[in-house]
């Protein structure tokens, strides 16, 4: 009972961690995306650049990623 | 290699009447990277003006236009056309004087005609839109117009309207809302305008037509039927001529090109009234060849010479320098700029990790082949440079993934024959990995490590950039503050080691105690942040706010691993749904529900793992660059780079 409210928590936490880290990262891109899209409609050579800076907050739903996968399985 | 190709400043001086073979001998070589002359009384260039076009510029333009107008009509693009020689130019030349003005009459005849008949088309069909609403209305079009002493309302109206007094109503009941005709007295016209209003009425025109509506629409359905026959004619018309003159034309607009860029090249050049004065770069390698040719054609009565290269105020033309395989990795360079002359070109690194990366994170034999497929089957659409270079670069990332998946032991998140070579990757989903599980923790750890190998390469190389670019004082400040970020990086790391032990990781905590709690390790590690940081506080005292990132960008190369685990998680639920809740218990049970169960498994079977497909390429793909642009390139890397364009052309379609 108490291993399997563990594991029950262990996999809400995991949840919680990718969920909100992953709503963190859109609510980031958001306003670059946009900036990034009105930019490369002026200019096709900021696509690279563009791109570069819309991934950029892409980090925090990968720490998540890592920290739920890391309480899930190890 | 890891450098832009060496460049020779060339300068070339010779009288005006030698303007037409030089240009034509340096076109021909395709190597010349002409510097513009800009009037602006630059020191040592007073008194030159900008070069006159050759004779026949304005000729040859307006057929350049004619030809590219003709293959805008009939949707030629050069770039979709295998190259392949046709002919030589000479016999073109005397070809495009006697038919491209034919060719380009039929065009024009047709795309004219097609354009009418469009229009008349468009016409009816409007006509019949109008008509639409009459359609059933029992009386002829002309009954219902030219009244004096009476009124017609023809319209929509949402509900029934109460008319009284003379009058004559037509009203067809529909779903939302009414057609209605009313004639009545013209006195009567406000009063009956008022109460159709209170049925919020739209009125409608009445077509100026005779007859039935019904029999008038059914006659101009005819004929719209019988335009679109006739523009289907001409269509097949115009792709005639384009599967015969295809060629033709890409050809011609290929000599034009080269004639036009010829001619006007002049207005690129500094001249006087008796001499021209050309600059621009060309390869080292290739300076003495060019000169002799050059020589050789203008017969000796021409001056050249390689001027000093000024690596401060030049900005020499960059070209890529790279053996054969590293070749398609440059338009990922070029999504992000290219290199500066002076700096290092990391095309060859990228060409090399790139892939690698690709594969540690989609690592499956199965989405790999349908990777490899997909780029066999989209070199027949893909033409261009830019497409076959794309296609080599996923060529190449798929093939990787194949070895990883074969090392992974994976295929569309089965496990193959055997168990993984390295560590696993297979969840515990379904019950379908059995006992052992993902090694996640390794995979980590690995991920890590590849993380701190690659920043620090990329360190190294801004030490190199610097000590090759600045100069000075500032020069040994800028390479000791790369080595700063090393220490720092590399002193977190000690102390970490000599903390708590990990896998795949030196054990430090065996080192001499020197304190409590405290050993050699933790010791050293203090030592190299305290002294990166003074290093880098002495380049600049504000980037003392970027510490964290050391952190996070070798934490961020967790993403190998993570969004690699998360692709096969997917497989493998998709899997396990299709084939664990739907196929197996189907095929026990083979009844109709069994079969039913059956089909709705492969859909999902199928659906999941092209979805999973998807997102692996844009997984893979995204990620991997990602690293490269924000984790790699931004220690070292400023890029923009002028981009080496040199006077020619590649011919495609002809030859001289």
């Amino acid at each position: 009972m108490v291993q399997a409210s563990q594991m029950g928590l262990k996999a809400v936490g995991a949840g919680l961690a990718v969920g909100l880290t992953g709503v963190g990262t859109g609510v980031a891109e958001m306003g670059i995306g946009a900036a990034a899209v009105g930019a490369i409609a002026e200019d096709k050579e900021f696509f690279g650049l563009g791109l570069l800076f819309t991934v950029i907050p892409e980090t925090i739903v990968i720490f998540g990623l890592v920290v739920g996968l890391l309480l899930l399985f190890s | 290699m890891l450098a832009p190709r060496r460049m020779s400043k060339l300068l070339i001086v010779a009288s005006r009447d030698q303007l037409p073979v030089v240009i034509a001998e340096l076109y021909r070589h395709n190597l010349f990277h002409i510097e513009e002359f800009v009037d602006s009384g630059a020191e040592g260039y007073e008194g030159f003006k900008i070069g006159s076009p050759l004779s026949g510029a304005s000729e040859a333009s307006v057929d350049l236009i004619k030809i590219r107008a003709i293959e805008n009509a009939i949707a030629v693009n050069p770039d979709d056309i295998e190259p392949r020689v046709l002919d030589k130019r000479s016999a073109l030349k005397g070809q495009i004087e006697r038919e491209l003005p034919a060719i380009e009459r039929e065009v024009e005849n047709l795309t004219g005609k097609r354009s009418k008949l469009e229009t008349q088309a468009k016409d009816l069909e409007q006509r019949v839109v109008e008509l639409t609403p009459f359609a059933e209305v029992p009386v002829e079009l002309e009954l219902l117009r030219g009244y004096k002493g009476f009124s017609v309302f023809a319209g929509y109206v949402a509900r029934e309207v109460v008319i009284t007094g003379s009058s004559e109503i037509y009203f067809a009941k529909g779903k939302d809302r009414s057609f209605i005709i009313a004639v009545v007295p013209a006195e009567k016209r406000t009063e009956v305008e008022k109460a159709l209003q209170g049925a919020s009425f739209q009125a409608l025109q009445i077509p100026g037509e005779s007859g039935f509506a019904k029999a008038k629409i059914a006659e101009y359905a005819d004929r719209i039927a019988a335009i679109a026959q006739e523009i289907s004619g001409i269509t097949k018309q115009l792709a005639d001529i384009r599967q015969k003159h295809t060629g033709f034309l890409v050809a011609c607009e290929e000599i034009l090109r080269a004639e036009v860029e010829q001619t006007e090249a002049p207005l690129r050049f500094a001249t006087t009234r008796q001499t021209f004065v050309a600059e621009g770069w060309v390869p080292t390698t290739d300076t003495e060849m060019i000169s002799a040719d050059l020589t050789k054609v203008a017969r000796g009565k021409i001056f050249i010479t390689v001027l000093p290269t000024d690596l401060e105020h030049d900005a020499v033309p960059v070209e890529y320098n790279n053996p054969s395989f590293a070749k398609p990795a440059q338009l990922l360079m070029d999504v992000y700029s290219r290199p500066k002359y002076t700096e290092v070109d990391p095309t060859l690194m990228l060409a090399i990790v790139f892939p690698l990366f690709f594969g540690l994170i989609l690592g499956d034999v199965g989405y790999g082949l349908i990777l490899l497929a997909m780029c066999f089957g989209l070199r027949k659409f893909l033409k261009g440079d830019e497409g076959r270079q794309f296609l080599t670069v996923l060529r190449n990332a798929s093939l990787s993934s194949i070895a990883f998946g074969l090392l992974f032991s994976e295929f569309l998140g089965f496990e193959l024959p055997w168990h993984p070579l390295i560590f696993s990757r297979h969840l515990n989903i379904g019950g379908e990995a059995g006992a052992a599980g993902a090694a996640i923790p390794e995979l980590m750890v690995l991920s890590i490590w590849i993380g701190l190998l690659h920043i620090s390469l990329g360190r190294v190389l801004g030490m190199i950039n610097h000590a090759r670019q600045d100069h000075g004082d500032h020069r040994i400040k800028t390479v000791m503050a790369n080595f700063g970020w090393l220490a720092v990086m590399w002193g977190i790391v000690i102390a970490i080691w000599s903390y708590a032990a990990m896998p795949l990781m030196p054990d430090l905590r065996n080192l001499p105690v020197v304190g409590p709690g405290i050993n050699m390790g933790y010791i050293i590690g203090i030592i190299l942040v305290l002294v990166g940081v003074v290093c880098i506080a002495r380049d600049s005292v504000l980037e003392i706010v970027e510490l964290p990132t050391i952190i996070s960008h070798v934490l961020s190369y967790a993403r190998l691993v993570a969004v690699g685990l998360s692709s096969v998680a997917i497989a493998m639920v998709v899997n396990f749904m299709s084939i664990g809740m739907f196929i197996t218990p189907g095929l026990s049970n083979l009844s109709i529900v069994g079969i039913i169960m059956v089909v709705v498994g492969v859909v999902i079977f199928l659906l999941g793992h092209t979805l999973n497909t998807a997102l692996g390429i844009l997984g893979g793909g995204l990620h991997s660059i990602r690293l490269h642009y924000v984790e790699f390139f931004t220690k070292f890397y400023k890029g923009g780079g002028k981009k080496y364009n040199p006077f020619g052309m590649k011919r495609r379609f002809t030859e001289d």
